[in-house]
């Protein structure tokens, strides 16, 4: 494997974390789920990691331990309960525990008297696209996204199948913990509708949204690995809209993950290794639920999933002026970007849902995180890793240059990513003392958006604690290599000395 | 107590949407589940509005404890029963409330043997609900569901094989079924026809609700009756909405009882197949025993309840039998209730005797049945039980289930109900009079005692 470049992803691993710890769970008896007991007592004397997490948008957790069936069919009455009436649409990726999860969501919602249209397996950007089109009131998509093997999550999409906004989602939480659900009597309890063929109109706005006829002309060869997820019967379609001479991997719904589904690069080496022996114009590499994607170059580098934002971003905005939308912790690359282009950008706490939003209110034309994930609003309302396929291959085609050469006209930065053991909320006890101390900053300003964000001329420096384990996580980001990870070093020792 | 949720011998029972919610049946699958071991666990369901959201709840629950779910659909009870049997599964569990109305659903559990749960099960089973330490499987141990194709051939088959297809087939019946919209909606017309019969049908189409009450007692069967007359039928059958229990209807139009369904099963079991003893339980028409008895073949009684009777026909080596209320067992096919069965000896004792319904009526002993019902606490109830043992002793008792007094012609039964919080009496006689004199002797005796 070649070197990826400067913009290259360091991980220190320094401090093993355990992805599994000791839970204490209270199993309350009939009809109620596995609840978290109070954490104080839990905790004391144990490092507790979190194997279910509650947000507005939705749940996520540990497959049978924190995601049982009765909870998810009660997360998903109390969304029932809040849409009030349906169709609701349900998708899913291709995990073993999906297929359970699903049979528990679609009770719930048709016990709340909410017709449910069952798209099956369904990619997330197409299930999201379809609630327009299909009339639906909302939907649910349970998907594990880029959580490895295990876990697994429902997300909450509402009306044109945009995100639940986190104060609106506050309500369904509240309905859920009040168990105070809406049941149907039984002659008015929901009924299932077979889901229409949701592929072809999806990729037919697709290809009118893209340049579709310049990427045909290009007759590109490509790599597409959907790490056996919801992808895998969808990408046929979109290689043969596009003309694409796919060579696809690990495309087989086996309800077993090929690898870890994170799209980075220690992911992309099958596909890298694949395309050291066939030649191909780019290969991608997506999450199980094609909300993520990072790619390999024509020369075969796994490049960062930081690039894949900065390179849509610089192709969209020269064509389509407006504002640009990221998170607190995204690659500086992506602010030259948007300067490049003259485009504002407006900063949200991290988490699609924070991203899209922002997006929403700030009518911005393009909204994306570092994580490999992009969203045009003007297409569909939540990261879409076919459009960010199709995005790249359409800047491939239309400027005439190579994947690689799309990742070399960008601005460089290192990025250095470090973590730190400790309970969350010590955590964020230690991030409090430091946003009131100054030294460390080296006159640095400090922004609290989401955790801490200190930004210099030369780079910046975030740290945060960790929603789903108990760490505190560090990025730091400058020119210069060794700036960066002496800037993460510091505050890995001054948050080991805290914690 | 009107809308309670029941535990116990027949399963989970409840109102959907009320008591019975699919968080709870997802629980009580997940039991289950634990309970048999992760393998494969038969599914299906009647025909109920809440049928499709109870399945998907159950799946879940299933899968949670790393069972297989095999999906039967809409299936008869029996069917299920037979098929959790053939397919060497851990068990299974059908989603029936059976002849209760429509706004009811419950859960009846399988055991690996196609059996329900016996009472002794059933306690092992409920120890594991209440626990709530259901064991959940890894990520990748959670089985997919199954979907079975063409779920109704081993129990179709395995009728088939029981009784004289060639000779039913030639008979070329006219016959008129009331599916009670329910499984024999589905299932009932291709299984009358492939037997050679001329086919009209009531109650076939599946709408969630039924259009008649779903218990196939004689009053609630008027639309099968007109079906009958204005279609010049041999027979009408009324069956509920799971398939398992049975009523006919004479070509007159006339509902011959629940009772006789038992005894002309038995009648031509004992005729036609085999030799061996019948069991029926406690509450059945005493027409039964007058069928054996006129051959030789002698009648054990069991408790109440489906699998007490099964569980006595398989220790007494039983040919025939089952439960007054129309639920006849022929252990060969399978040792449970079953329409499919009942409906394939009648057409064959039709065939092969070649008289209408209601002259094969006329030979069988005609008994007059009386069931009251006493609202009652359970703490007086054992007193009242006492007592009666004390009032009749001597007399020939049978103890299984309450108080029960056979007389060489009549009999009554004393029992307290599994279902409601009454003391169920039952008289029978040749005639009215008896079983009423019968009743109010009982009666007499409880105000005596005091209670």
């Amino acid at each position: 494997m070649r070197d990826p470049g400067p913009l290259n992803t360091v991980t220190s691993n320094s401090n093993k974390i355990s992805r599994r710890l000791d839970i204490a769970f209270r199993r309350r008896h009939s009809g109620s789920d596995f609840a978290m007991s109070d954490w104080g007592p839990a905790a004391r004397g144990k490092r507790i990691m979190r194997s279910l997490r509650l947000a507005s948008f939705g749940v996520q957790g540990i497959v049978g331990d924190g995601l049982s069936p009765e909870l998810v069919m009660n997360f998903a009455a109390a969304f029932g309960t809040f849409l009030e009436r349906g169709p609701i649409l349900v998708g899913r990726d291709t995990r073993h525990s999906s297929r359970m999860l699903q049979s528990a969501v679609v009770a719930g919602l048709l016990s709340t008297g909410c017709d449910v249209i069952d798209c099956g397996v369904c990619p997330t950007p197409i299930l999201q696209f379809s609630v327009g089109p299909l009339g639906g009131t909302g939907a649910i998509s349970i998907s594990g996204g880029h959580s490895p093997m295990g876990h697994n999550a429902l997300t909450l999409l509402g009306a044109q199948g945009a995100f639940i906004e986190p104060v609106v989602g506050e309500t369904v939480l509240d309905i859920y913990h009040a168990r105070d659900f809406r049941k149907a009597p039984w002659n008015a309890i929901g009924a299932v509708q077979p889901s229409p063929a949701l592929a072809e109109p999806y990729f037919d706005a697709l290809a009118r949204h893209l340049d579709a006829g310049a990427i045909q002309r290009a007759a590109f060869t490509v790599v597409i690995d959907p790490v056996n997820g919801a992808g895998c019967r969808y990408i046929g379609a979109f290689g043969e809209r596009l003309g694409l001479r796919l060579l696809p991997i690990n495309d087989v719904e086996t309800g077993h993950l090929a690898h870890d589904p994170e799209p980075r690069p220690r992911n992309a080496r099958q596909a890298a290794s694949l395309m050291g022996h066939i030649p191909a114009h780019i290969g991608f590499i997506s999450s199980s639920d094609m909300g993520r994607l990072s790619i390999v170059s024509d020369r075969g580098e796994t490049a960062s999933e930081e690039y894949t934002f900065p390179i849509i971003a610089n192709h969209v905005l020269a064509r389509r002026p407006g504002g640009l939308v990221t998170n607190c912790c995204t690659t500086r690359t992506v602010d030259d970007v948007a300067a490049r282009h003259g485009a504002p950008l407006t900063r949200t706490r991290v988490g699609q849902a924070y991203v899209l939003s922002a997006l929403s209110d700030e009518n911005g034309v393009i909204g994306g995180e570092g994580n490999g994930s992009v969203a045009i609003p003007a297409f569909n309302r939540g990261f879409d890793a076919f459009l960010m396929m199709g995005l790249i291959l359409e800047a491939m085609a239309t400027r005439g240059l190579g994947a690689a050469a799309l990742i070399e006209e960008l601005p460089r930065y290192h990025i250095v990513k470090r973590q730190v053991a400790g309970e969350t909320h010590r955590g964020y006890q230690a991030l409090d003392t430091l946003a009131n101390q100054d030294d460390w900053r080296e006159g640095g300003a400090l922004t609290t958006l989401d955790g801490l964000r200190v930004d210099w001329d030369d780079g910046w420096l975030h740290l945060r604690a960790s929603q789903t384990a108990p760490i505190v996580r560090i990025i730091s980001e400058a020119r210069e290599a060794e700036v960066a990870e002496t800037r993460a070093l510091n505050a890995s020792r001054l948050l080991e000395h805290l914690l | 107590m009107k809308d309670y949720l029941k535990v116990g011998i027949s399963g989970v029972r409840g109102i959907a949407g009320e008591t019975f919610t699919p968080q709870l049946a997802a629980a009580f699958a997940s039991a289950f589940g634990s309970y048999v071991g992760r393998g494969a666990v038969v599914l299906g369901r009647d025909t109920r509005a809440s049928g499709p959201m109870f399945e998907q709840a159950v799946i879940a629950g299933l899968q949670h404890s790393g069972c297989q779910p095999m999906l039967a659909g809409v299936v008869p009870t029996p069917t299920l029963l037979m098929l959790t049997r053939q397919l060497d599964a851990r068990g299974g569990i059908a989603i029936t409330a059976s002849h209760n109305p429509a706004p009811w659903n419950a859960l009846k559990f399988i055991d690996d043997e196609g059996l329900f749960l016996s009472p002794a099960k059933a306690m092992e089973y409920f120890d594991i609900y209440h626990q709530g330490d259901f064991k959940a499987v890894a990520e990748a141990d959670i089985p997919g569901a199954k979907l079975l194709r063409d779920p109704m051939r081993v129990h179709f088959d395995a009728v088939h094989r029981y009784v004289d297809v060639a000779a039913i087939r030639a008979a070329r019946l006219k016959v008129a079924v009331d599916c009670c919209n329910g499984v024999g909606a589905l299932h009932s017309r291709p299984f009358l026809e492939n037997l050679g019969c001329e086919v009209v049908t009531c109650g076939d189409r599946i709408t969630g609700d039924f259009d008649r009450e779903p218990e196939p007692l004689p009053h609630h069967l008027t639309t099968l009756s007109a079906l009958v007359r204005e279609a010049g039928c041999a027979i009408g059958f009324a069956q509920d909405p799971d398939g398992d229990r049975l009523a006919i209807v004479d070509e007159q139009g006339r509902p011959i009882g629940e009772d006789l369904t038992v005894a002309f099963a038995v009648q031509q079991v004992l005729d036609r197949h085999a030799q061996g003893p019948v069991v029926v339980h406690l509450s059945t028409s005493r027409c039964v025993r007058a069928v054996a008895e006129a051959r030789g073949v002698k009648v054990h009684l069991a408790r109440i309840g489906e699998i007490n009777v099964t569980k006595a026909m398989l220790a007494h080596g039983a040919v025939v039998g089952g439960e007054g209320n129309g639920g006849v067992i022929v252990p060969a096919v399978h040792p449970c209730r079953d329409s499919y069965t009942a409906m394939a000896l009648m057409l064959e004792l039709l065939a092969m005797t070649q008289r209408p319904v209601s002259v094969l009526r006329d030979a069988i002993p005609r008994y007059h049945l009386v069931k009251e019902k006493m609202p009652i606490r359970n703490e007086a109830a054992v007193g009242i039980l006492r007592a009666l043992r004390r009032r009749y002793e001597g007399a020939n008792m049978n103890l299984l289930d309450g108080v029960y007094v056979d007389f060489p012609d009549r009999w009554v039964h004393a029992r307290i109900s599994n279902t409601e919080p009454v003391l169920r009496l039952t008289a029978e006689a040749p005639d009215e009079a008896g079983a009423r004199a019968l009743i109010d002797e009982v009666r007499a005796e409880i105000a005596r005692s005091g209670t």
